[in-house]
């Protein structure tokens, strides 16, 4: 089982969604981010005052899937979040050893 | 067979057929819960006879709690209280007491049983209340009927006339916790039947304060529906489950309404239409406990009493109502008056509702409610209305005034339209409360947005309190905000169309002026724009840019972006994350500061048709070429953020020019003051009007300079009033118009005005600002930008707009704020209608210090 975490862009986010569905991975977890990578932050001017946009808005994505649909997948949240720009995000992947479903147990794969 | 296995049996047919029938609707939940009462009653009596001489006298068997109103629901416990006369009666009649209490476990029933010497009953101990409450409800089943007697008809009635105080605080307090562990709402997505605000807890408590008041029981037949529709859910909740169990999940809910639980007449539609009786039913039963809490008499502190006595004095100027015991109330009502009956006292009382956030008493509630018909035919119409609404809306606690008249059928009464979301419910994982409600926590968002707060999204509000505190029209969003989920009431089409179908005939009926019903149906329209573009990129030009063309004016930006503020808030209370309100910030600056930068790049150009100036041409029939003389060559801003209204005030007013080449329209409220000048443009006009206001102590929000293609110009201010001089001395303000009257014609009289204030008006500031002076050449493609923030001091915003027409340079927008001792003033700057030229900045800057260090000298 692989566990795939995705940063992208919050507009991207219901794109992703559809192709992930598409791809047949049904369970996903999205968490409200903040961060940069290369492209830091930028100030805006309002009203006389700045405000800095060091952290900009983000969406992190997880899912954990089996082995075979690992490169689905990520091919799904590529296909979704490329638009060729700085700041389109990262995907990083980690082996799971194990999964376990709280309500009834189940374990391994079973469990996704 | 012995009697009391017989009797079991008996017990447990006469149950599955009670069951039985109750699945099949032949029996209603309160027959169900009487029936069991019955039942148990009759099993109880077998056990005790067949024991009866073992127990001897002495002794004495009693129904209490929910068994002893005779509300056994299918699963509840039975509550069986022992009265023994002494402590060796209790002794030896324990073994038996066990026996029968086992028998009940044995039949599947569970127990809850207690035994105390009758002295003890006497006893109140605040620690355990409920078993004096229990002991309300106590009804005689079986054993030594003069125990019996001594207990029901000596010592609860003493125990009670000595406690009735005691016990109704306690009561009340026990109610406000258990209120409180459901959020202090009954409008729960999966409500708990029993304890929930509305559920069956709160029917029992109206009994139990009416017998500590010795009213009588509550019997109005709107409140028996109620409980009779919660007992039959609760009745099915504890069939479906075999257990006492009381909460009502999705599940259920589907399962209930598909077998029409407490419906007379057949199933609804679904179970969104079925939980929309429950929560109508429920709000029955948690306003009846409402009013009868308010009605209980308080143990008062001398504080108190003082303060009640201060307060028994009419609310602001109103004749026929007043506050008494920190609720208002009507006059009594005399033969020839009654203010209950008179639609002006009622909708003033609204108004003090939603100013004060002081409530109506019950009474004076039951005497709109009664007086209802006849307030109906004698409502106020039209813009008469529309302007007691607003006072209502603009109240820092409108939701409270408007939550009130939904509840009494006023709002109804008034918006009709509302009624189709009467606790209509929208069953998704986001939405804790039915619409109506959502409308109302929506409304108490945007008025708590001033209110400090310590909380994760404290910088929030503070933000967006900023916005609301700009608004130009904010009773067109508290409309809006009453009107916008109205189309959800029709299962046909999509709701914020059917909403802006809805308010139109709202808006007509309120005989609303084109420009305000415009914004109001926009915003209701569009009120879904701003969440959907914040599902963007809001980094993008492209999205801020479409989402700009559809907003179109700064008003409408700022009203929905509070809009969308409070609507996801008032989804869910966690539903606004510091995430979100991130992202809707940004979408708002980076909006604002597109309408703000290019707006002004485009100027009227009256060879290209347009909507707005067809609506002001109509205004002024037969005057359409000198109207579209007048415009010509105003920016697009001028045009966007003024009424058709402003706009033909502004060209009657250019076309006294010849009279009087300045013309002033002003217009004040106790909050703050909006002057505008047309007048030919001049030299250092802008800098003038400033000197004079800063010379009266006004305090500039917000300022506007337009001009058209022949040399007319429009400046507007925007300005509060911080030594109240207006409001104390109404005559003054003529005095203030004929001062800038004078100091337009001559630059001497408000040099002079400004040296007399500020030697009137030195103070040390509590802090001292650095000054800054910055250019911004890249934000804007027509202007250059100036930002100063310097120690605001009379006569700043005076300084540097002398200095800035002394070198030529045309202010295009002015965005004055002040900030404690701090002034924040950014200037739009052009020079021949272009940005300044870059070399001749450094020059202006140095000017504008020295003047502003001049100007603190």
């Amino acid at each position: 089982m692989q566990k795939i975490e995705a940063i992208i862009q919050p507009g991207k986010l219901d794109a992703v969604k559809e192709a992930l569905i598409e791809a047949g991975i049904e369970g996903i977890t999205i968490l409200e981010a903040r961060g940069h990578g290369r492209q830091k932050g930028h100030t805006e001017f309002y009203r006389g005052r700045e405000y800095a946009v060091d952290l900009l808005p983000k969406i992190k994505l997880e899912t954990v899937v089996s082995d075979e649909l690992a490169e689905k997948a990520v091919n799904a949240i590529i296909g979704a979040a490329q638009t060729g720009s700085i700041g389109d995000g990262k995907i990083f992947i980690t082996r799971v050893d194990d999964a376990i479903r709280i309500r009834n147990e189940d374990r391994g794969e079973n469990a996704l | 067979m012995t009697s009391a296995e017989s009797a079991r049996l008996a017990y447990q047919g006469r149950m599955a057929a009670l069951k039985a029938a109750f699945a099949d609707r032949a029996e209603s939940g309160v027959g169900l819960i009487r029936a069991r009462a019955s039942a148990a009653d009759d099993l109880v009596n077998v056990l005790w006879h067949q024991h009866a001489q073992e127990l001897g006298t002495g002794i004495a068997a009693l129904a209490v709690g929910g068994y002893g109103r005779q509300e056994l629901f299918p699963a509840s416990d039975l509550d069986l209280l022992f009265v023994v006369a002494d402590a060796d009666k209790e002794k030896s009649a324990k073994p038996v007491i066990r026996q029968i209490n086992q028998a009940l476990w044995d039949t599947g029933i569970r127990v809850s049983a207690t035994t105390r010497v009758l002295a003890e009953c006497d006893n109140y101990d605040p620690e355990n209340a409920e078993f004096t409450l229990s002991l309300l409800d106590a009804r005689s089943i079986a054993g030594d009927t003069a125990l019996t007697a001594k207990l029901l008809d000596d010592c609860i009635p003493k125990l009670l006339e000595r406690e009735r105080r005691n016990l109704s605080q306690r009561l009340l307090e026990l109610t406000q916790e258990r209120h409180a562990r459901y959020g202090n709402t009954l409008f729960h997505l999966e409500p708990n039947i029993k304890e929930c605000p509305g559920g069956l807890r709160d029917a029992n408590v109206c009994g139990w304060l009416a017998k500590l008041t010795n009213a009588q029981p509550t019997s109005s037949l709107e409140f028996r529906e109620a409980f009779a529709f919660l007992s039959s859910i609760r009745c099915f909740l504890h069939i479906r489950s075999n257990r006492d169990s009381n909460a009502l999940d999705w599940k259920t809910q589907d399962a209930a309404a598909a077998e029409g639980i407490g419906v007379p007449n057949g199933p609804p539609r679904d179970a969104a239409h079925w939980m929309q009786l429950y929560f109508r039913h429920a709000r029955v039963i948690a306003r009846q406990l409402e009013q009868q809490a308010d009605a209980m008499p308080r143990a008062r502190s001398i504080l108190k009493q003082t303060r009640d006595f201060l307060t028994r004095r009419p609310v602001t100027d109103n004749l026929g109502m007043r506050v008494e015991r920190g609720r208002i109330v009507l006059d009594a009502a005399t033969p020839d008056y009654d203010p209950a009956a008179d639609s002006d006292v009622m909708m003033r009382a609204f108004q003090s509702v939603a100013e004060t956030g002081t409530r109506l008493s019950s009474t004076a509630e039951q005497r709109l409610e009664e007086a209802l018909p006849l307030l109906s035919s004698q409502l106020d119409e039209g813009a008469a209305l529309w302007l007691k609404l607003r006072l209502i809306f603009l109240g820092e606690h409108a939701g409270l005034a408007l939550r009130s008249m939904h509840a009494l059928g006023i709002l109804e009464l008034l918006i009709p339209e509302f009624h189709g979301i009467d606790a209509l419910v929208i069953r998704d994982a986001y939405h804790r409360y039915t619409v109506d409600e959502h409308t109302f926590v929506l409304i108490d968002t945007l008025h708590g947005l001033p209110a400090p707060e310590q909380s994760p999204m404290a910088e929030w509000k503070k933000r967006f309190a900023v916005i609301l505190h700009d608004l130009q029209h904010p009773d067109l969003l508290y409309l809006a905000s009453l009107l916008h989920d109205t189309g959800k009431g029709r299962s046909t089409g999509e709701h914020a169309t059917e909403s802006m179908r809805l308010a139109q005939s709202v808006v007509s009926r309120l005989e609303m002026d084109e420009f305000e019903s415009g914004l109001v149906l926009g915003l209701i329209q569009n009120h879904l724009d701003m969440s959907s573009a914040l599902r963007r990129d809001i980094f993008d030009a492209e999205t801020i840019r479409t989402f700009a063309e559809k907003v179109q004016t700064p008003e409408e930006l700022r009203m929905i972006t509070l809009f969308t503020y409070a609507d996801i808030q008032a989804v869910h209370p966690d539903a606004l994350t510091p995430w979100k309100a991130e992202n809707l910030w940004r979408l708002y600056i980076a909006t604002s500061n597109f309408l703000d930068r290019n707006i002004d790049d485009e100027r009227f150009d009256s060879r290209v048709s347009s909507e707005l100036v067809r609506r002001i041409t109509q205004l002024l029939p037969g005057e359409s070429r000198e109207v579209l003389q007048f415009v010509e060559g105003f920016p697009q801003r001028y045009l966007r953020t003024r009424s058709p209204e402003q706009i033909r005030t502004h060209y009657t007013m250019s076309k006294r020019l010849t009279d009087d080449a300045v013309q002033v329209d002003f217009h004040w409220t106790s909050a703050h003051s909006d002057i505008t000048l047309v007048t030919p443009d001049r030299q250092l006009l802008f800098a003038r009007i400033a000197g004079v206001l800063a010379a009266w102590g006004m305090n500039i929000i917000t300022a506007d300079a337009f001009s058209n293609a022949h040399g007319i110009v429009v400046d507007s201010f925007r300005f509060t009033d911080s030594f109240r001089t207006l409001e104390m001395n109404p005559g003054e303000r003529d005095h203030l118009i004929r001062d800038l009257h004078d100091a337009i014609a001559d630059p001497a009289v408000a040099e002079k005005m400004i040296a007399n204030r500020k030697r009137s008006r030195r103070r040390t500031p509590l802090v001292e600002v650095a000054t800054s002076v910055e250019f911004d050449t890249e934000s804007s493609t027509h202007s250059t930008i100036l930002q100063v923030v310097a120690q605001d001091l009379a006569g700043l915003l005076y300084a540097i707009s002398t200095t800035l027409g002394e070198a030529r340079c045309s202010i295009e927008v002015a965005v004055i704020d002040t900030e404690g001792d701090t002034a924040i003033d950014v200037f739009y700057l052009t020079q021949d209608d272009a940005p300044l030229e870059l070399d001749d900045l450094p020059a202006l800057k140095q000017k504008l210090l020295a003047a502003i260090e001049s100007n603190a000298a």
